[in-house]
């Protein structure tokens, strides 16, 4: 009989009403690899963070070793035996491999040589090339994440979580990584991994988990998956009728050249990135994490700042440009919607019609010095209508809001700039089923009325169903750029992939 | 009732109602017009110094030099005039100085990225020192004839009302006007609720955070004028006082969170009465100076722990996004 080190019961955790996952049952088996796969906002982040002690869930049990566990902190739940390796590295940059080893489990008097020698027989017995006395931010990602493995194997860890471990590696990393997790398996320790490519999860994993809406929809041996099974699970229905409608047979006429981007650098993140973006049509820019899309376009945004020797030129309607911040950008007309709403995308104490008059006052300073309570509130219920906004009332806070009314507000600050290139960022991320197919409704409005629209996006399907042309970035530039007629996830794929 | 809230501000009212009437009960000449008028006199200068602080408080900032500007450019005033310039020279470089002060003071702080706290430690130790080093000759500036006319904007009464309390009423409604009804006062609070959000809207949020120094300098420098005139002479050691203690307690108490982008004007007049309560009760009650302060510091601390209670910004709202 298998052994089970971890298992969930009618797992749930609530953000503010909305179920990240909602009546999950989960086994994890002692020696196996288990990949969780689903698309973005399915649920898998949330129910590793569970596991790991990151957060709590709101009701359902959750048994390690057979006892009843609901760590509420990353450390009680390595305690019991539970570690995870996030996406952003936990490691302190400043200091060495070995002291990161170590941290926490300092004695009172603490010995550099000591902990260096320990270290180096630890990572030998590991069969890890990193030197312990290198100190952590000049590592590479692969090296930076061996040393997570290696603390977390160091901690006795029983269960160790990956939170996508290959999307920052290079192809010999990766199999390097992949011999790694085998390796662990056979002393025993259960490896969950989050993942996005689907192959590596075959190749990889015993079993395999697929989320979709928050719900466990499958677990079974991985040999008894292959690809297609996996996507139908995924995505709910057959690839031909996705909720992104069907493959484009037509594609929109590109309109006048309003942004080229060339040779645009940005250490370490863009890398000599060219592209051009036509007014009247949907431009898609695909990637991995990583690969430079939001960075190159927050550069043009005036967000953040190139380099300033060989930076690269941007050119706005045949004039070379640069901004330094971004309001002259938006009152050249470019509107930079942003991915990480939270942190840069909205007000969170204010109303709906304050957040969407703000945008308004922006844009539009002149003849606006005092206030107009009036023009506040028109603003506000013409934009909550026209994005179809439900909110609890016409004051309700923008905190109070779900992912997908948030998402809409922020669209529409700034919409109200009447901006002539629209670069939406992930503009579905965390965003409910329903509002997806409205944001994707407006992002070809938008386009169909003749406005430049740039949509970067992680996911193929949205990509594939609303873009008339594709780029496909790669660790800091355009490699490939295929119409929408043309493409294929296999093409695309391939691109963003080495 | 399902959807009934406290808010900070109503808790405030609340404390402050029950404060004042178990003083007019159990003291003996607090409730007397009097001494009512004497409790707003003395915590006028105090309020229009919390209303600068409450400017830029509300920009999730902090300005620790407020009495530097409320001592500095007022005593050189005072002083040009006792050397013999006239006054309307006299004012304008006094005004013109602080409104100096507060461009470095919004330099340091929006475009060489200093944190608030210490930008305006170290600028308003220097102001006042250089005040003291070259600009005063004696530590307490005197009033000089030329000054004369000059006096009513802290002596004597309109309509029965002390001049200070009017100078008050009068900075309340300008800053109120401000805050709520102009342009720059939506930036003001769109920038203390979320400074990334607002540089990506597109608000100039450089310019703005310096104007906020710039206004609490001009209003700071305005308080001084008024305490300079309602005691006729400069106190320039007002520097080394607890007063900017008070001034903080005066926001935080009003429930201007310190995390920037809420309050307003009503919350500094709240606190204002408050504090002015808890102080003169204080002196009715004869306690010694070193109690008022241990009382004050416990007052502030419960304050501020309230404020993080009530304005939480935890981990768990923090990554709402990330699901």
């Amino acid at each position: 009989m298998t052994d089970t080190v971890i298992s969930l019961e009618k797992a749930t955790k609530l953000y503010s009403g909305v179920a990240a996952i909602e009546d999950i049952d989960f086994d994890l088996w002692r020696g196996e690899i288990h990949a969780l796969v689903g698309e973005n906002g399915a649920g898998k982040s949330t129910l590793t963070k569970v596991m790991a002690g990151v957060v709590t869930l709101s009701s359902g049990t959750m048994k390690i070793d057979g006892k009843e566990a609901a760590p509420s902190t990353p450390l009680e739940a390595r305690h019991l035996g539970v570690a995870m390796v996030f996406q952003e590295n936990s490691l302190v940059p400043t200091m060495t491999v070995a002291q990161n080893l170590f941290l926490g489990q300092e004695r009172y008097f603490n010995r550099l040589r000591g902990i260096n020698i320990a270290a180096q027989q630890f990572l030998q017995s590991l069969n890890f090339d990193v030197s312990p006395t290198a100190v952590v931010d000049t590592l590479g990602a692969a090296k930076k994440q061996m040393v997570e493995i290696a603390r977390a194997v160091l901690h006795k860890a029983k269960v160790i979580i990956f939170d996508e471990p290959t999307a920052s590696l290079t192809p010999e990393e990766r199999k390097y990584f992949f011999d790694l997790v085998r390796n662990l398996k056979g002393r025993g320790v259960s490896i969950i991994f989050i993942s996005h490519a689907l192959e590596e999860a075959l190749e990889l994993a015993d079993r395999i988990t697929v989320l979709r809406d928050s719900k466990a929809v499958v677990t079974d041996d991985a040999a008894n998956f292959d690809r297609a099974r996996i996507v139908k699970a995924m995505v709910g229905r057959d690839l031909s009728d996705t909720l992104y409608g069907t493959k484009k047979t037509t594609v929109r006429r590109a309109g006048k050249r309003v942004l080229t981007i060339q040779n645009l650098k940005m250490a370490p993140m863009v890398k000599n990135n060219s592209l051009s973006v036509f007014a009247g049509q949907v431009t898609g820019v695909f990637g991995l994490v990583g690969a430079g899309r939001t960075e190159t376009f927050k550069i043009v945004a005036g967000v953040i700042k190139r380099d300033f020797f060989h930076g690269g030129e941007v050119i706005l309607h045949q004039k070379p440009v640069r901004y330094r911040v971004p309001a002259p950008a938006i009152k050249a007309g470019i509107a930079y919607i942003t991915e990480d709403r939270k942190a840069e995308g909205f007000f969170e104490t204010f109303s709906i019609a304050r957040n969407i008059y703000l945008g308004l006052l922006a844009k539009f300073p002149k003849g606006r010095a005092i206030l107009s309570k009036r023009e506040q509130t028109q603003a506000g219920s013409n934009w909550i209508e026209r994005l179809n906004v439900r909110a609890i009332g016409d004051a309700a806070k923008m905190i109070e809001l779900s992912g997908g009314n948030q998402q809409k507000v922020v669209i529409a600050k700034s919409l109200v700039q009447e901006p002539d290139i629209i670069i939406f960022d992930e503009p579905t991320r965390g965003v409910d089923v329903g509002a997806i197919e409205e944001i994707h409704e407006l992002i070809n409005r938008l386009a169909d009325e003749g406005k430049a629209v740039v949509m970067i996006s992680s996911y193929l399907p949205e990509v594939m169903g609303l873009s008339d042309r594709i780029l496909v970035s790669r660790q800091g530039k355009v490699v490939e750029e295929l119409s929408a007629l043309e493409a294929t996830e296999e093409k695309i794929m391939y691109a963003a992939i080495h | 009732m399902k959807n009934f809230r406290v808010t900070q501000q109503e808790i405030v009212l609340v404390v402050f109602v029950a404060l004042f009437a178990i003083c007019s009960v159990f003291l003996n000449g607090f409730l007397t017009t009097d001494n009512i008028l004497t409790l707003l006199q003395n915590v006028a200068v105090l309020g229009i110094l919390g209303l600068a602080m409450a400017i830029v408080v509300i920009g999730r900032g902090i300005d620790i030099s407020l009495i530097a500007a409320l001592a500095v450019p007022p005593g050189l005033v005072l002083q040009l005039v006792q050397y013999g310039y006239t006054l309307p020279f006299a004012i304008s470089l006094g005004l013109g100085i602080a409104i100096i002060f507060g461009l470095v003071n919004g330099w340091l702080i929006a475009y060489a990225e200093v944190p608030s706290l210490f930008a305006t430690l170290a600028t308003g130790i220097f102001f006042a020192g250089l005040g003291q080093a070259f600009l005063f000759e004696l530590e307490v500036v005197q009033w000089s004839e030329g000054m004369n006319g000059f006096e009513w904007l802290g002596q004597g009464s309109l309509l029965g009302v002390p001049m200070p309390i009017v100078m008050f009423g009068i900075a309340c409604l300008a800053v109120a006007f401000l805050l709520r009804r102009t342009r720059v006062g939506a930036y003001i609070y769109a920038i203390g609720d979320n400074l990334a959000a607002s540089r990506v809207t597109g608000i100039p949020v450089r310019p703005i955070v310096v104007l906020q120094y710039v206004l609490a300098a001009l209003i700071g420098c305005f308080a001084g004028l008024v305490l300079a005139s309602s005691v006729n002479s400069m106190p320039t050691r007002i520097y080394s006082s607890t007063l900017i203690y008070d001034v903080i307690l005066v926001v935080v108490l009003g429930g201007i969170g310190l995390s920037g982008g809420k309050g307003g004007v009503i919350n500094v007049i709240l606190g204002t009465l408050l504090i002015g309560t808890m102080l003169n009760s204080m002196t009715i009650m004869d306690l010694p100076y070193a109690a008022q302060n241990l009382f004050k510091g416990i007052v502030l601390l419960i304050a501020v722990i309230a404020d993080t209670l009530l304005n939480p910004r935890n981990e768990e709202t923090a990554q709402q996004g990330d699901i």
